[in-house]
């Protein structure tokens, strides 16, 4: 292995470590989300991986409010940052135009826990040492490790050091990326790979501009290269689905018009659009972006797997192999 | 400072407000008198930070002959923009990842190489916590307080408030016909998530039978008595105002029709974030939906929701608007010119004044307890949700 790729004090941006995840690859797997999205989807359900940087997290639940505590009011927490309205609601707001300031040494300060940091800062030894709790699961289900975020590859050094060091550790590795990076992120990273899903979003290059925020020219010039320059890789396309966005017969046709070409592609798993994570938008100081939208109806659900079932040559009850 | 002002510009925060023109010319009208040239930025700063995106030039220069020729009562002359942060703004890199940039400090240089030597914004709640970045920086910037609400300390009243008020009146007078029609009880949300102002003002003028506000946590069972009292075979309708961002004392409840008690608008910094992105699509109607549906389960009447949200921000401004916009774009003027910056122009009958900004920010401007709106309310049988204790 090359020795390059695998410093084991090289260190990248955590966002957080899941343990028992089932929807991400095969088997069982540990989720790695790094911190860093290079695109904006207005339906993101992990908004705290977006910046690339720790950032101020507040959970007005666990606050107790000025009278109990207050300490987040005062030095040395930054001027204006936090404050309370009058009335009977005690509870301290955030002002997060002017909270940039706090870090974590700051919000360790709170009491009750309120205040947290989005993200922090780890070894590729350190991940790695968390990820081999499970490698009894992943040995008796072919699970492993998946590098998800965010977007993995907008931290390429760290996410090959840490898949290189998972197959040392003799551990399975995937990625879930939008690949919206340029193509030596990708090629620095996929060398470590066993399993690479990868987000069709939406299929005209104007329509994924608006609602994540980029093109997707340079995403699909970066699968077609994929598919073709890593041959041994299992790729899953994936589309979060989305009513009124890309929950649409064309979307769905587009995306297998597009793999089905390349025999390495060997599913293309859709993802009903959930509001999950719209709590933590609260705790982010963020406005969710599709709040009148909703989840599609399993009907809908239903008739878009059916098309692809179809396209993969599956009877709709049939799953890929080693899913 | 006042004799080194020689140009200034005026721009206009996120959020549609009828009648901002009217600030526009106040300003300009009031400069021009003081030999002072004015140019607008188009489109918040974009106009200032993006000028290569305008054909026409991302400045607009006011002089005379535009200023003279436009209408008080539009609101288009500057144009909006999404979100007006400079701190973060959202860009595409070389690289063509997304991602934003802190443009404040190439703002600032942006201000300095146009020569412009003061900043007129007319913002409201997260703008005024911006330009207090700004100003901390070095801008000289004096804000007119622009909100739909409300909702923003330190003045008697924000423009628009009057145009949306007259508006959400003229809405409900609607409403209660189509109640009357249809022999049910119409709820009807409005603006307000901090603060019930437009909720309470509005449903007085429409002799609402009930109001409910952010500021009174609300007990439905209190409401249902009140109806029920009302409703009558010759009276077969009711009219209920919600304001978007009204509370529960019904917790359990609330949350069984998730609709917690903090709701996501309200749990956020209100002077922060807002509805200000371009990227949002506002959440509108939760309220309307659940008061409806939870009367309809506890009183012997047909309830239907209707939401009147972002309509509120559309139309024409009323009189009184265009005589505050006037008013505080002028006051904006005499505020430079007395060698003011980092205020809030603010309106404290009988007087325009000044307010320092940091004054303005973190606050909110709520309904109090002892306001006359709320006791004329309960004079006039308007059940607000809870008895007073």
């Amino acid at each position: 292995m090359n020795q390059v790729l695998k410093p084991a004090a090289a260190t990248g941006r955590v966002l957080n470590i899941q343990r028992y995840c089932s929807h991400d690859g095969p088997g069982i797997r540990t989720n790695v989300f790094l911190k860093g999205c290079s695109l904006r989807c207005k339906w993101c359900g992990n908004p705290e991986s977006i910046r690339p940087k720790p950032e101020l997290a507040y959970d007005p639940r666990t606050c107790t409010g000025k009278k109990a505590c207050g300490l987040c009011l005062k030095p040395p927490f930054p001027e204006g940052a936090f404050y309370v309205v009058e009335g009977d609601d005690d509870k301290v707001r955030v002002n997060w135009d002017l909270a940039g300031g706090c870090d974590e040494a700051l919000v360790a300060l709170c009491p009750t826990g309120a205040l947290s940091m989005f993200g922090k800062t780890m070894t590729v030894d350190e991940v790695l040492d968390e990820v081999e709790k499970d490698s009894s699961f992943y040995r008796n289900t072919g699970g492993g490790i998946t590098l998800s975020g965010g977007e993995c590859l907008l931290q390429p050094d760290f996410s090959a050091a840490l898949l290189a060091g998972a197959h040392e550790r003799g551990i399975n590795t995937a990625i879930e990326t939008a690949c919206n990076v340029p193509w030596a992120f990708v090629e620095k990273v996929l060398p470590h790979v066993d399993t690479m899903l990868h987000d069709h979003k939406l299929t005209i290059p104007e329509r994924h501009l608006k609602w994540t925020g980029a093109s997707n020219e340079r995403i699909l010039a970066n699968f077609k290269k994929a598919y073709e320059t890593f041959p041994d890789i299992d790729f899953i396309a994936r589309t979060p689905l989305i009513p009124g966005v890309n929950a649409d017969e064309e979307h769905i046709r587009a995306v297998l018009a597009f793999i089905r070409p390349h025999k390495n592609v060997i599913d293309y798993e859709l993802l009903p659009y959930h509001r999950f994570g719209l709590g933590k938008y609260e705790h982010l100081g963020k406005v969710y972006e599709l709040d009148d939208y909703r989840t599609p109806s399993d009907e809908v659900v239903r008739h878009l797997r059916a098309i692809i079932d179809e396209a993969f040559g599956r009877s709709s009850q049939e799953t890929p192999a080693g899913k | 400072m006042s004799t080194n002002i020689r140009r200034i510009a005026i721009n206009v925060g996120a959020g549609f407000v009828p009648g901002i023109n009217a600030v526009v010319m106040g300003a300009a009208l009031a400069a021009g008198k003081l030999g002072w040239e004015v140019v607008g930025i188009r489109d918040g700063f974009d106009g200032l930070l993006h000028p290569d995106r305008y054909p026409d030039g991302g400045l607009l220069p006011l002089g005379p002959r535009l200023i003279d020729n436009l209408d008080p009562a539009g609101a288009g002359v500057l144009g909006q923009s999404g979100r007006v942060d400079p701190f973060h703004v959202r860009t595409v890199n070389a690289d063509g990842m997304v991602e934003e940039v802190d443009m404040s400090d190439e703002l600032l240089k942006r201000f300095k190489a146009e020569k412009i030597d003061a900043l007129i914004s007319v913002v409201g709640g997260q703008g005024l916590s911006i330009l207090y970045k700004l100003q901390r920086k070095g801008l000289d910037a004096v804000c007119v307080p622009r909100a739909i609400e409300n909702d923003v300390a330190a003045t008697l009243v924000s423009f628009g408030f009057n145009s949306a008020l007259s508006f959400t009146i003229e809405m409900l007078d609607k409403a209660r016909q189509a109640a009357q029609s249809a022999r049910k009880i119409a709820v009807v949300e409005v603006l307000g998530a901090q603060a019930g102002w437009l909720a309470l003002q509005a449903g007085i003028a429409a002799c609402a039978d009930a109001v409910l506000i952010p500021e009174i946590p609300c007990d439905l069972k209190a409401v249902v008595a009140s109806l029920k009292g009302k409703i009558t075979p010759r009276r077969p309708y009711g009219l209920v105002v919600v304001a978007e961002g009204a509370k529960f004392v019904e917790k359990a409840q609330a949350q069984a029709d998730k609709q917690p008690e903090n709701s996501l608008k309200a749990s956020l910094s209100p002077l922060a974030t807002g509805d200000a992105s371009e990227f949002v699509i506002q959440r509108s109607g939760q309220a309307a939906e659940t008061v409806a549906n939870r009367l309809q389960l506890l009183i012997a009447e047909e309830t239907f929701p209707l939401v009147l949200g972002p309509w509120t921000r559309g139309g024409t401004a009323t009189a009184v608007d265009r005589q505050l916009g006037l008013a505080y774009g002028a006051g904006a003027i005499r505020a430079l010119d007395a060698g003011d910056s980092g205020v809030m122009v603010a309106f404290v009958p009988p007087d325009i004044k000044f307010v320092p900004l940091a004054q303005a920010i973190n606050k909110v401007r709520t309904v109090p307890a002892d306001s006359e709106f709320i006791q004329t309310a309960r004079s006039l049988g308007i059940c607000l949700g809870r008895e007073p204790s």
